[in-house]
This record gives structure tokens, C-alpha cells and sequence, in this order.
């Protein structure tokens, strides 16, 4: 475990500079004009980034909605006898419905359940188990189809769902499996 | 579906906001209209007319009790304040209720637009204050409004903030591409993006981004990440006969962005070292195996669910 995290810790520190260093030297070497080309791509991104906004403002406005005015409270206490069934722990119920939803919302709710429960009890391991083991849906859902002007999105949404919901059992089971 | 959801969040928001509100008015939560009676404390004199002074205000139990009937402290409640009393007998006090104090008046505070003061007019009646605090009322439809206002700012800026991160990159890749890397990056990733991807041709540009898109979300690298998962999209776009519908290839693609197999949890290794936890790494195991999970069942239902009727490619429009 210590070896696996030290080799993924330099691994992340050098990634970044290793790929820029590789890709631009590759493609002076096969006489690209790297500078022009790559101001060409750098527009690009200009462009896809002003593209997303509309997407990313009216889908974080209907998510911030809803969380201010409670209902997610009310939303959790209607699912928790479900949750219960398949072995949830209420505690973290709120943490497994705004982790699709909101990236700040569920850090948020990351921090304040482990300092009620303790970062090494089983609802901490658990929480934070479940916010690194996830993705914001939603937000991923919102920005990527909004970049090509996607609007039926078909199965994209219950798949994300569906995934997110098998990523939290399967975090109460392994979870469990180490504490 | 994103439509039903969208439209669903807003319109649920909106009348549980109301409902709460007229719960509120009905039972009077915040104690609208009843005068408090309170107790002015200060280390020096009060008698410093036109001045503020720095003072606390102490409010009994029981005057606590019958404003808010669920408070549960054993205690009078004491508030700082900075109070400012004139010749006549009455005054104003700006109390800060940043403390120990009960949530409801912060609530109250957030609600009559204090950042964390709430004014109180006060009078002297005999030995007592009488404190009168502007009525409280809709505090969950101004929530709304509020948290509506400052998101649309927030995403704005996020977006903003992706321009610079998103330009580096893209032009990066640019050359990549024109030195034929992301083609040889395909190739080499062929026997697996083939059965993943049936509908995309094995050297195709698009399955370059989406390997870079996914070892940059396993190695936690979300700013790097990003960039590369746009232009995936643009690339499969391409490939795209009808605009506007997700291909069976975008669904899978964004399963296996969701999903995502973490090798480094950066965030939350963080969150956990900063709030004193014995071992914060403790979750690289757990959260690996988790998304591992997830990964291998999320591309399993995004083609599953390409089969179901309602979701069937040849069925679906542009709406």
C-alpha cells in the first residue's frame, strides 16, 4: 500500500511536465511548427470553454435551487427507508445523493460528516471513500454534452446514475472489508 | 431525461421553498411581532447617549422559549453587541451573531440581508429592554433567489477559469496531432477501444482524447482532465450522423469518465489529512477497488441500456 501510493504520487507529479516536455519535443522532431500549431489548438479551447457556459449556469442554478430550499432534506428522509434496506448507513445518505449533484456541495458534506463521526471511524473512511471513488454526474453530464450541443442525451444520465449508485455499495462493502 | 431532472430540481426547489415558508408564517417560527425582553451588560456605563458602546446583551431563557419553542439550551442566551442608546430611553443594537448562539438567528440575520448582525430597535421599560427585531418571513424563497443569483456568477467563473487551462492544453494536443502521437496512442490502445467503441474507426483521433481524458481523471489531474474530455466529445461529434443525439459511444465514453478508476483520491486525501485524521491514505485501497467497480459496471449498462427501446439509437431525435 505505502510502495502503490508513493509510485502514484511521483507518477502524478510528473506526469504534467513529462507530457509537455514529450509532445513538444516529438513534434519538433517530426518538424511540426510547434508554436503556431499549438496557438491554433489554444483558440479552440478558447472557444469550447465560452460554449459551455450556458450549460454549466443553468444546470448549477437548478442544483443550487434545490438545495437551498431544503428539499433535499426532504428528499433524503424519503429514500432512507430504501437505503436502509440495502445497507447504507443513514449518515451518509446525504454525502451518496449531492455527490452527483454538487462537487462543492459534497466536499462540503465530506467535511462536516467526518468532523461529527471522526475521520478514521467507519462513516469517515466511508464518506470520504465515496467522494474520491465518484464523479459529479451531473456536472460532467451538463458541461460534455453541452461543448457539441448534445440535447437528447439518451441513456447517458440513468447509466451515470445507475454507476454512481454501484460505487456506493460497493464502497460500504469494501469499506467494510478493511475497517 | 435532463430536461425532466432540470425541470423537476427547479420546480421542486421553488415549492418546498414556499411550503416551508408558509409552515413558517402559520406557526410564527421566528417570533414575528413579539417584543423581546432583554437585559443590556456592559463593563462601563451606559450612559454614553449618541455613542456606541461594546455590550452584551442577555436574553433570559424563557424570552428565548416563547419566541423559539424548540430551544433546547439550559442557559440564557448572551449576545455581544454594539449598542447605541440615546437620551430618551431607547436605542439601537447591532448583535453579532456569529457565536454561541441559536441558529435561528442567524437564520433571521441571512434573511433581513446581515451578512452575521441582526438590529434590534430597543426601548427602556423599567429594568428591562424591550428589543423589537424587524419582521422575519419567506427566509426559504429569498434562500433561493439568492442561491440562484450567486451560482449563475460561480459557473460563469468556473468556466472562465477552464479558458486558460483548456487553451495550454488543446494547443498541446495540437501538436501531438500533427505529429501523428494520438494516432500511434490509438493504435496502441486498439484491442480494447474496438469492442468499448465499435462504432469508431480504431485510429480515429477522438479515441486518443478520451485516453488521455481518463488517465488524467486516474491520476487525480481534474484541470488536465477536462480539456482532453472536450475535445473527445468534438471528436465524436464528428463521427455523429445525428446532431444533437448522443451516440452510443458519448454514452459510453462519459460512463467511463463518471465512473472513473482513481488511482489518487487527491481531494479527499487532503480534506482528511487537514481535519487530523491517523491515516489519511487509508482510502486509496478502498476508493480504487470502489470505481473499479463502478467502472466495470458502468460500461456494462450504458450497453445494455443502448438495447432498451426507449433509449435505441435508431429511435432517438434531436428533440
Amino acid at each position: 500500500m505505502e510502495i502503490f501510493r508513493s509510485i502514484v504520487s511521483i507518477l502524478s507529479a510528473v506526469a504534467i511536465p513529462a507530457l509537455l516536455l514529450f509532445f513538444l519535443v516529438y513534434g519538433a522532431f517530426r518538424r511540426v511548427k510547434v508554436y503556431e500549431v499549438a496557438v491554433e489548438g489554444a483558440k479552440e479551447g478558447f472557444n469550447i470553454a465560452v460554449r459551455i457556459i450556458p450549460y454549466l449556469v443553468l444546470m448549477l442554478v437548478s442544483i443550487a435551487i434545490f438545495r437551498a430550499s431544503g428539499a433535499m432534506d426532504v428528499f433524503i428522509a424519503l429514500v432512507r427507508p430504501l437505503t436502509d434496506l440495502v445497507g447504507i448507513p443513514a449518515e451518509v445518505l446525504p454525502m451518496a445523493i449531492m455527490r452527483p449533484l454538487s462537487g462543492s456541495g459534497s466536499l462540503g458534506i465530506m467535511t462536516e460528516t467526518m468532523q461529527a463521526y471522526g475521520t478514521d471511524s467507519f462513516i469517515g473512511v466511508l464518506v470520504s471513500t465515496l467522494y474520491g471513488s465518484t464523479e459529479t454526474t451531473f456536472y460532467v453530464l451538463a458541461v460534455y454534452f453541452g461543448a457539441v450541443g448534445i440535447r437528447n442525451t439518451r441513456h447517458a444520465l440513468p447509466t451515470g446514475l445507475l454507476a454512481d449508485f454501484i460505487a456506493f455499495l460497493a464502497a460500504v462493502f469494501f469499506v467494510g472489508l478493511v475497517l | 431525461m435532463l430536461n425532466h431532472i432540470w425541470l423537476a430540481l427547479i420546480v421542486i426547489g421553488i415549492l418546498t421553498a414556499a411550503g416551508r415558508d408558509i409552515y413558517d408564517v402559520s406557526q410564527n417560527t421566528y417570533g414575528n411581532g413579539v417584543p423581546w425582553m432583554v437585559q443590556i451588560e456592559s463593563p462601563g456605563s451606559l450612559d454614553t447617549y449618541g455613542k456606541a458602546i461594546d455590550a452584551t446583551v442577555r436574553i433570559p431563557r424563557r424570552q428565548v422559549l416563547a419566541h423559539f419553542p424548540d430551544y433546547s439550551g439550559e442557559a440564557d442566551v448572551l449576545i455581544p453587541a454594539r449598542v447605541t442608546l440615546s437620551h430618551a430611553g431607547d436605542g439601537v443594537a447591532v448583535l453579532d451573531v456569529t457565536g454561541d448562539v441559536p441558529e435561528k438567528f442567524r437564520v433571521m440575520a441571512a434573511a433581513l440581508g446581515g451578512e452575521r448582525t441582526l438590529t434590534a430597535r430597543l426601548r427602556q421599560s423599567a429594568d428591562v429592554w424591550k428589543a423589537e427585531i424587524d419582521p422575519v418571513s419567506l427566509v426559504y424563497l429569498k434562500k433561493v433567489t439568492n442561491a440562484a443569483f450567486d451560482i449563475a456568477g460561480v459557473a460563469v467563473q468556473i468556466a472562465i477559469g477552464l479558458i486558460g487551462i483548456m487553451a495550454l492544453w488543446l494547443g498541446v494536443m495540437k501538436v501531438a496531432e500533427k505529429a501523428g502521437l494520438i494516432t500511434h496512442l490509438a493504435r496502441f490502445v486498439r484491442p480494447i477501444t474496438v469492442r468499448l467503441f465499435p462504432d469508431i474507426p480504431a485510429d480515429h483521433p477522438a479515441v486518443g482524447s478520451m485516453i488521455m481524458n481518463i488517465s488524467a481523471n486516474m491520476l487525480g489531474l481534474g484541470n488536465a482532465a477536462t480539456p482532453f474530455g472536450l475535445k473527445a466529445m468534438e471528436e465524436l461529434d464528428e463521427l455523429n450522423t445525428k446532431k444533437g443525439v448522443a451516440t452510443d459511444s458519448m454514452v459510453t465514453f462519459l460512463a467511463l469518465n463518471t465512473s472513473c478508476i482513481t488511482l489518487i483520491p487527491a481531494t479527499a486525501i487532503a480534506v482528511r489529512a487537514a481535519a487530523g485524521s491517523s491515516d489519511p491514505a487509508i482510502i486509496i485501497g478502498t476508493s480504487f477497488l470502489a470505481s473499479l467497480t463502478a467502472t466495470i459496471f458502468a460500461v456494462t449498462i450504458s450497453k445494455l441500456l443502448a438495447r432498451v427501446k426507449m433509449f435505441r439509437w435508431d429511435r432517438s431525435e434531436a428533440e
